[in-house]
């Protein structure tokens, strides 16, 4: 229990009124720069860096911290109020969280999407303080066949988000897979679809198209109806704060969200986007009352969103015992740490575990800080929509296309951006489901991947992704997530005509 | 949102059918000129047949879908989406000749709230320009992001 | 004639004075723009705001601006520097050995003899490794492996056609196999290649030794070579050439100035750079990054890329990914 005692003077460190103050500051900016459309954790965190440099070692360490959560957890605000995520891994929050807005319930969907994040970051920080060297040695076990599976599944359960019609969701995935395509194949360093612009050649950035879908298109549409129903500001019905029912409904789905998301984030290349389509399709499917999905059902934001921040910690496992940044934000943290001289890696839990865990204690800081803010601020955000629209709009579209302009300060991306917008505009404008589009953008190229280096490693025995035991078992998975419905619907009918 | 129509070739989806059948073509082009191929397991053309073959699918559903079902989207504010869509422009285009990023957005918020029906011009553009002098300062200054400058910027 | 000698002394020193100070001066006032073309977190990202941090710092120049412009290897970057930054004496680039073969393999529009090389700054040594429980003890089985079954030798790197891959194929070459059979497993970057070899899947990794070291040094994975042209200080690995294999790769990173820039403004911006790279502020980031100082100035620089050109385009064509 020696981990325990660094533990405790970790939080020794942490507690000091000035590391506090820091912690503070720290989540204030990473919310007040991560809830602006656009701009993603990743961009938070090192713009947000530098700030942290001019402290000492352990007050810039918890400032980080305090950053990172901050910006993970700005990105829900947007989503659910304005219906535009500022990132991937919020597409899925703005579902059933703008419903929920739209129905001037948007104080209990922030709140939900606060404490699940809170519930969510506590357990899996805990499981990254006590799990974390045991969670690395069975997550690089995980195979390219063994990612391929996974992918198989996340694209089945995507159907839960196709809506009404499977013609029109299947055609918003076929888009999204199409745009994944774009760019130079990681495999072989062959261009695909790039018709010789070098702007197209690293691909569709996820982002852009999440804002241009979001944002953009749903300005456009908005406007494009202004003027037959114009819409008010949406007035907020009942309290702005869960009900006791609306506790008893998000709990759970906060537990599972939490479990789906923390293995995932753990492994080497799980992300933060997969736990939340999971996330949503087990809720849809365990809801008391799977109609009202679609129509702002309070557990598509508290599973998705504490799947997404639990993710983040466990996005944290290979990062610290491997040193191996799996995403954007994790490659930026990294930069973060090397700046204290601490090179994450094998030996960093046995050579700085003063450093390990007080980092660990400043994200348990962090973290309740994170909440100590922003459930009194879930008051100021709900009243982000009582912004007249011609403002609130003008607002949006100045902040998605800075967004986009900051990431990548190119004419070419920012008529990306717009093109996208257009494309969002007519897929809402005919009842397209847009959330598809983005899933197929991030899932087609790792499911191309991870198939064709299983192929590469097999020489091209396609009996690679059989032989492996995790591999089958989780294609078993998916063809049964996407037979079962059909067959018990065969059932049911031979059962009605036997009555 | 949208309503059934009566039955009948529906437009819209026909236009969609095309398009998706022109998107499933131009790929397919593109993975047959492909040139680099794998040495083992399978090249980067077949995610591109795949997904070729997935578009013309769709494609097809359309085409029978058109003449099966419709929906009508009901009426439509084009002059508000011009305005949205000026708006944009102007932002591309204030990028583009090296007008800066305050112009570009100030632009930008001044159209979308005409677009929403404002018509108070003057306070619109100081409220835009006040705003985007305020996101310039804010990324340029302290966080030492550099926004695309333009006369405007180089003011400061 | 005293007073007129010493006015005319007065009048030397003073002009002694300004030539040499002048430079210094004018160094001290250099606004810059570092354009790192790729996008933040990546190498040329840190290696731009490495400098940029020593550079004012170091009071090499008075502020330094860093800008990225992500995409293709480089290239994107590279294209718009070279319109945006022609004759300019305050914008900077950021490039290095991934982007001559990305212009190589994207069929770029410009290459490096497009701009203007100021100074190579650093240069990493490859490693290469093979998992603790590999059967491979040195450089010497790996090659006689390679040689016996070069198909069922998997290799993990970074992307397809960077140097990583560059690597595995000279060492196929030279283990007397095609390089254009070399099985070769393309990651997004070091770090998912490291988890592909911790768990086993391939055979052998290439990766920055910086990348690795973490794994090297608590066993987890066995270092059988750099690719570094001498031994290196801390490192235990041997170079390839000690052991008998004429290969040297070093994933070097340099700066370079816009297009046809003054003679009078590339000396300033020369000379700041020396001057930073001298300090003891840089050298003692490079030692907390693990990079390896790899400095040479403008002349050598440029002479030095005109080989790694061509050596660069004979390596992608063996692979099969350059005519």
């Amino acid at each position: 229990m020696e981990s325990l005692a660094f533990l405790m003077q970790g939080f020794g460190t942490a507690l000091d009124p000035m590391n506090l103050a820091f912690a503070a500051i720290g989540v204030l900016l990473g919310t007040a720069v991560g809830v602006l459309p656009g701009i993603g954790p990743a961009l938070t965190v090192a713009l947000l860096l530098p700030i942290t440099f001019k402290l000492d070692p352990g007050g810039s360490l918890i400032m980080f911290a305090g950053i990172y959560y901050g910006g993970m957890y700005g990105g829900s605000t947007t989503a659910i109020l304005l219906n535009t995520p500022g990132e991937s891994a919020s597409v899925v929050t703005a579902l059933e969280g703008n419903q929920m807005a739209r129905r001037g319930r948007g104080g209990p969907a922030l709140a939900t999407a606060a404490i699940g994040s809170f519930v969510a970051t506590l357990i899996a920080t805990m499981g990254l303080a006590f799990f974390a060297p045991l969670l690395v040695k069975v997550a690089i076990q995980f195979g390219p066949w063994d990612y391929f599976g996974l992918m198989l599944i996340a694209f089945v359960t995507v159907s839960a988000t196709f809506g009404s019609s499977p013609l029109r969701g299947l055609t918003s995935l076929a888009i999204g897979l199409w745009l994944g395509l774009i760019g130079i194949d990681q495999l072989t360093g062959q261009a695909r679809l790039a018709f010789g612009v070098p702007n197209l050649l690293d691909g569709v950035e996820v982002t852009t198209l999440a804002v241009g879908l979001f944002a953009i298109g749903e300005a456009l549409h908005v406007a494009s109806r202004h003027l037959f129903n114009d819409e008010k500001p949406i007035a907020i019905k009942g309290s702005i704060w869960m009900s006791r029912q609306d506790w008893r409904r998000s709990w759970k789905p906060w537990l599972r969200g939490t479990a789906i998301g923390f293995p995932i984030g753990a492994l080497p290349a799980g992300g933060a986007e997969i736990p939340t389509f999971l996330s949503y399709t087990t809720e849809r499917k365990l809801a008391e009352k799977p109609e009202e999905f679609g129509q702002g059902a309070i557990e598509g934001v508290a599973g998705p969103e504490a799947a997404n921040n639990a993710s983040a910690a466990g996005t944290l496992v290979p990062l610290l015992t491997l040193g191996l940044p799996t995403s954007a934000t994790a490659a930026v943290m990294l930069a973060g740490f090397q700046q204290y001289n601490l090179q994450p890696g094998p030996l960093l839990f046995v050579q700085h575990p003063d450093l390990v865990w007080g980092l660990v204690a400043s994200l348990f800081i962090a973290n309740v800080m994170l909440l100590v803010l922003n459930l009194p601020l879930v008051g100021l955000w709900v009243r982000l929509l009582k912004i007249p629209l011609p403002w609130l709009y003008a607002g949006i579209l100045v902040f998605a296309c800075m967004g986009t302009i900051a990431a990548n300060p190119s004419v070419v991306e920012l008529m990306m951006l717009v093109a996208f917008g257009v494309l969002g505009f007519i897929m809402r404008r005919y009842d397209y489901p847009i959330a598809p589009v983005v899933v197929g953008l991030i899932l087609g190229p790792m499911a191309d991947s991870a198939l064709r280096r299983s192929l590469q490693m097999s020489l091209g025995d396609p009996m690679v992704l059989l032989q492996h035991p995790g591999s089958a078992t989780m294609i078993g998975i998916a063809v049964f997530a996407l037979l079962a419905p059909f067959v018990f619907k065969g059932l049911a009918r031979f059962r009605q005509d036997e009555d | 949102m949208t309503t059934p129509t009566a039955r009948g070739l529906h437009r819209p989806t026909l236009v969609i059918a095309v398009a998706l059948f022109a998107l499933a073509f131009i790929t397919w082009r593109d993975a047959s000129a492909m040139q680099i191929r794998a040495t083992y397991g399978m090249g980067a053309d077949a995610a591109s047949y795949f997904v070729a073959l997935f578009l013309a699918l769709m494609g097809a559903g359309h085409l029978v879908a058109a003449f099966r079902w419709g929906d009508d989207p009901g009426p439509t504010d084009w002059k508000a989406v011009g305005w949205v869509a000026l708006g944009l422009g102007s932002l591309i285009a204030a990028l583009w000749f090296g007008a800066g990023f305050i112009i570009g957005s100030t632009l930008l918020f001044v159209f979308t709230a005409r677009a929403f029906g404002r018509r108070a011009w003057l306070a619109d553009l100081a409220l835009g320009l006040i705003l985007a002098t305020g996101i310039f300062l804010l990324f340029n200054k302290l966080l030492t992001l550099s926004l695309p400058m333009g006369p405007v910027e180089r003011l400061f | 004639m005293t007073f007129f000698r010493s006015r005319l002394a007065a009048a030397w020193l003073i002009a002694a004075g300004a030539a040499s100070f002048a430079p210094a001066a004018m160094a001290q006032d250099l606004e810059l723009t570092i354009m790192a073309p790729a996008g933040a977190g990546g190498g040329w990202d840190s290696a731009a705001r490495a400098l940029q941090e020593v550079m004012m710092s170091t009071g090499n120049a008075r502020s330094v601006q860093v800008v990225n412009v992500p995409g293709a290897g480089g290239t994107v970057g590279l294209a718009q520097f070279v319109q945006g930054a022609a004759g300019s004496p305050n914008q900077l680039l950021v490039g290095g050995i991934t982007m001559v073969g990305a212009i190589i393999t994207n069929k770029a529009p410009y290459d490096l003899t497009a701009v203007t090389p100021l100074a190579r700054l650093t240069g990493d040594p490859l490693v290469v490794v093979v998992p603790a429980s590999s059967p491979y003890q040195t450089m010497s089985d790996l090659m006689e492996g390679i040689k016996g079954d070069v198909e069922r030798t998997i290799w993990a790197g970074g992307s397809a056609g960077g140097a990583d891959h560059m690597l595995s194929a000279l060492i196929t070459q030279a283990a007397g196999a095609d390089p254009a059979k070399v099985n070769y497993v393309a990651y997004s970057g070091g770090g998912e290649a490291l988890a592909a070899m911790l768990g086993g899947q391939v055979t052998a990794g290439i990766s920055g030794y910086g990348e690795w070291q973490g794994q090297i040094e608590s066993g987890d994975l066995r270092a059988l070579a750099i690719s570094y042209p001498e031994a290196i200080e801390g490192i235990e690995a041997q170079p390839l050439k000690a052991q008998g294999i004429d290969i040297e790769l070093v994933n070097w990173r340099g700066i370079f100035a816009g297009p046809g820039i003054s003679d009078e403004d590339k000396a300033t911006l020369e000379q700041a750079i020396a001057k930073t790279v001298e300090s003891p502020e840089w050298q003692d980031l490079l030692k907390a990054r693990g990079w390896s100082d790899y400095y040479a100035p403008s002349d050598e620089f440029t002479a030095f890329i005109a080989s790694e050109s061509e050596r660069v385009t004979s390596i992608l064509t063996s692979i099969g990914l350059a005519e």
